[in-house]
C-alpha cells in the first residue's frame, strides 16, 4: 500500500517540478525575438516557392531578412512576387513602401534546339554535369544541350521540360519565373535570363565561327553568315564579338527571323500576335 | 579516469548505440539521407543524452532508491526528458534562432528517441557512477553521430550510384545499415 502512495506522490512530484521548471525556464529566458513574428507574418505574404533566386535560403530566410531591413527590396528583390500585382501590393502595405513599379521580370531561354547527332553511347551517372566531365555527352556539337535535365531538376516551378527525343529542354514562360537557378546549373553555359518582353532568341550557341566544320556538326546550328544582322532595319539586331554570335534587342526582329537561313532564330512567347509575317500565316492556313 | 574513457570508448562503438543495441533505429533511417541534416541531429541527441542522463542519475538515486518505487522509473524518466527537451528547445529559440533553425523538427522529435531513454536505463542498470553515466552518455552520443555521419555519407554516394531498381531506396540502406552493424561487432572483441 504505501508503494502505491509513494509511486503516485513521487510522479505528481516529478510531474510538478517539471512544469514548475518548464514554468521558470519561460520566465527567466529572454522573450522571443519580435522579429520573428514579424518575419512570419511576412513570409505569409511571399510566394513560398523556396527557389532561391532572392540569395536567401528559402522564403522565410528572406523574410527575415525583410524584417530587419526593408532595403533589400531593391538589391534582391522576390522576382516571382514581381509578376503578381496584388502580391506586390499586399507586401507593400505590409511593409509600408511603394512596391508599385515591378517591371517585366525576366525569363530563361534555352540557345540550343538539339539537332546535333549523337556520336556515341553514354551510360555513366545521369546528369549533365557528370556527361560533360566525362566526355563532353552524346553529341557531336560541343556547345548541345546535353539533355539530361540538370536544369529541369533544379526548377522550382517545373517551367523546364526535355524533349526525350532531340535531348533538349525547352523552357515554358508560362510558368517561368526568372529565378535564374537554371542559369547557374547548366554546364553547357546555354542558358540565358532575358527580358519577359524579348520577342525572339537564337536557338543556338555554337561560337566557333572560324570552324568551318561546325556547321555540319548540326542542321540547325548557327552558320555565322550575319544575314540577321544586315537585314536589320532599325538596329533590332547586333553582332555580338565576344560570342561571334547575334544579339536582339527586345524589338521584333521580323526580316532576321525570315531570312534566316537556318530558322533558328525562334519568336518566344512575348512576340507581338499581329506581326506573324502575312505569308507564312496564310500557308499554315490552306495546310 | 581509465574507467571512464573505457566507458566512453564502450558506448561509443563496442555497445554502439543504434548498430549493436539497435535503439535510435528511427532517426538512423529517417535522418540519414543528408550529412549535415544528419550531424545536426547526431549533435542535438548527444546533447539530450548528457542532460538526460545528468538528471535522471541523481533522480533515481535520491528519490526513487530511498522511496523503494525502481519500478516507476520509466514512467519518471519519460517525463523528465520529455520536460528537459521543451526546456532545451525553448532555450535554443530564444537565444540562438540559426541553431534552432538549422536543428528544427529533429529536437522535439527526440523526445520520443528511444536510444535517449535507453542510455538513462543502462546507467543504472550497468550501476555507473554519476562520472560513469556522463561518459555512458557522451559516449552513446558520439556512437550515434559517428554512426549516423557513415551512413549519410555512405547514402549521399549510393545517390549517385547505378543500384539495381528493386534496391533503390529504402531496401539498400537496410542492406548497408546491416553491413555496417557487422563492421561494428568486430569492435566486440576490444574493449571488455
Amino acid at each position: 500500500m504505501t508503494a502505491t502512495i509513494l509511486s503516485v506522490v513521487s510522479l505528481s512530484a516529478v510531474g510538478l517540478i517539471a512544469g514548475i521548471a518548464i514554468f521558470v525556464a519561460n520566465r527567466i529566458l529572454p522573450k522571443e525575438d519580435e522579429s520573428l513574428q514579424r518575419a512570419s507574418e511576412i513570409k505569409e505574404l511571399l510566394p513560398g516557392a523556396d527557389c532561391g533566386a532572392c540569395g536567401q535560403p528559402g522564403c522565410f530566410a528572406y523574410a527575415q531578412a525583410l524584417a530587419k531591413d526593408v532595403k533589400i527590396l531593391d538589391d534582391s528583390p522576390c522576382r516571382i512576387l514581381a509578376k503578381d500585382e496584388e502580391a506586390t501590393k499586399n507586401l507593400g502595405e505590409y511593409l509600408g513602401v511603394d512596391l508599385a513599379s515591378a517591371g517585366p521580370g525576366s525569363k530563361a531561354i534555352i540557345h540550343c534546339t538539339g539537332d546535333s547527332p549523337a556520336i556515341g553511347s553514354y551510360n555513366g551517372v545521369g546528369t549533365c554535369a557528370a556527361a560533360v566531365l566525362v566526355g563532353a555527352g552524346e553529341k557531336e556539337c560541343p556547345y548541345a544541350c546535353v539533355g539530361y535535365g540538370d536544369c529541369a531538376a533544379v526548377c522550382p516551378t517545373n517551367a523546364i521540360s526535355i524533349d526525350a527525343q532531340k535531348r533538349v529542354a525547352f523552357v515554358d514562360w508560362e510558368k517561368c519565373i526568372g529565378c535564374g537557378m537554371c542559369v547557374k546549373t547548366c554546364p553547357r553555359e546555354l542558358i540565358e535570363l532575358v527580358s519577359a518582353e524579348m520577342p525572339q532568341y537564337l536557338g543556338c550557341n555554337y561560337r566557333a565561327a572560324k570552324d568551318v566544320a561546325g556547321r555540319k556538326k548540326c542542321t540547325v546550328g548557327c552558320i555565322h553568315c550575319r544575314i540577321c544582322v544586315r537585314s536589320s532595319e532599325g538596329g533590332e539586331t547586333e553582332w555580338d564579338e565576344s560570342k561571334d554570335l547575334p544579339r536582339f534587342v527586345g524589338v521584333p526582329a521580323t526580316a532576321a527571323i525570315e531570312k534566316c537561313p537556318r530558322k533558328i532564330i525562334l519568336k518566344t512567347a512575348a512576340f507581338p500576335a499581329d506581326l506573324v509575317s502575312a505569308p507564312s500565316s496564310e500557308a499554315e492556313a490552306s495546310e | 579516469m581509465s574507467e571512464l574513457v573505457a566507458i566512453f570508448f564502450g558506448m561509443a562503438l563496442v555497445n554502439n548505440m543504434v548498430l549493436v543495441k539497435f535503439l535510435g533505429l528511427c532517426p538512423f533511417f529517417g535522418v540519414s539521407k543528408n550529412l549535415s541534416s544528419a550531424f545536426s541531429m547526431g549533435v542535438a541527441v548527444l546533447l539530450v543524452m548528457l542532460v538526460a542522463s545528468a538528471v535522471t542519475w541523481p533522480l533515481f538515486h535520491i528519490l526513487l532508491v530511498p522511496s523503494g518505487v525502481e519500478f516507476m522509473r520509466t514512467v519518471i524518466f519519460i517525463l523528465v526528458i520529455a520536460s528537459l527537451v521543451q526546456i532545451i528547445e525553448m532555450a535554443i529559440k530564444r537565444t540562438n534562432l540559426t541553431l534552432y533553425n538549422a536543428l528544427g523538427i529533429y529536437l522535439p522529435l527526440i523526445t520520443t528517441n528511444c536510444a535517449v531513454l535507453g542510455i538513462t536505463f543502462i546507467n543504472i542498470d550497468n550501476e555507473y557512477s554519476f562520472l560513469g553515466s556522463i561518459a555512458a552518455a557522451l559516449g552513446a552520443g558520439a556512437g550515434f553521430t559517428l554512426v549516423l555521419v557513415i551512413m549519410s555519407g555512405i547514402r549521399e554516394r549510393l545517390d549517385l550510384a547505378d543500384t539495381p531498381k528493386v534496391f533503390r531506396g529504402a531496401p539498400i540502406a537496410f542492406i548497408i545499415a546491416g553491413l555496417l552493424g557487422l563492421a561494428f561487432l568486430a569492435f566486440g572483441g576490444m574493449v571488455g
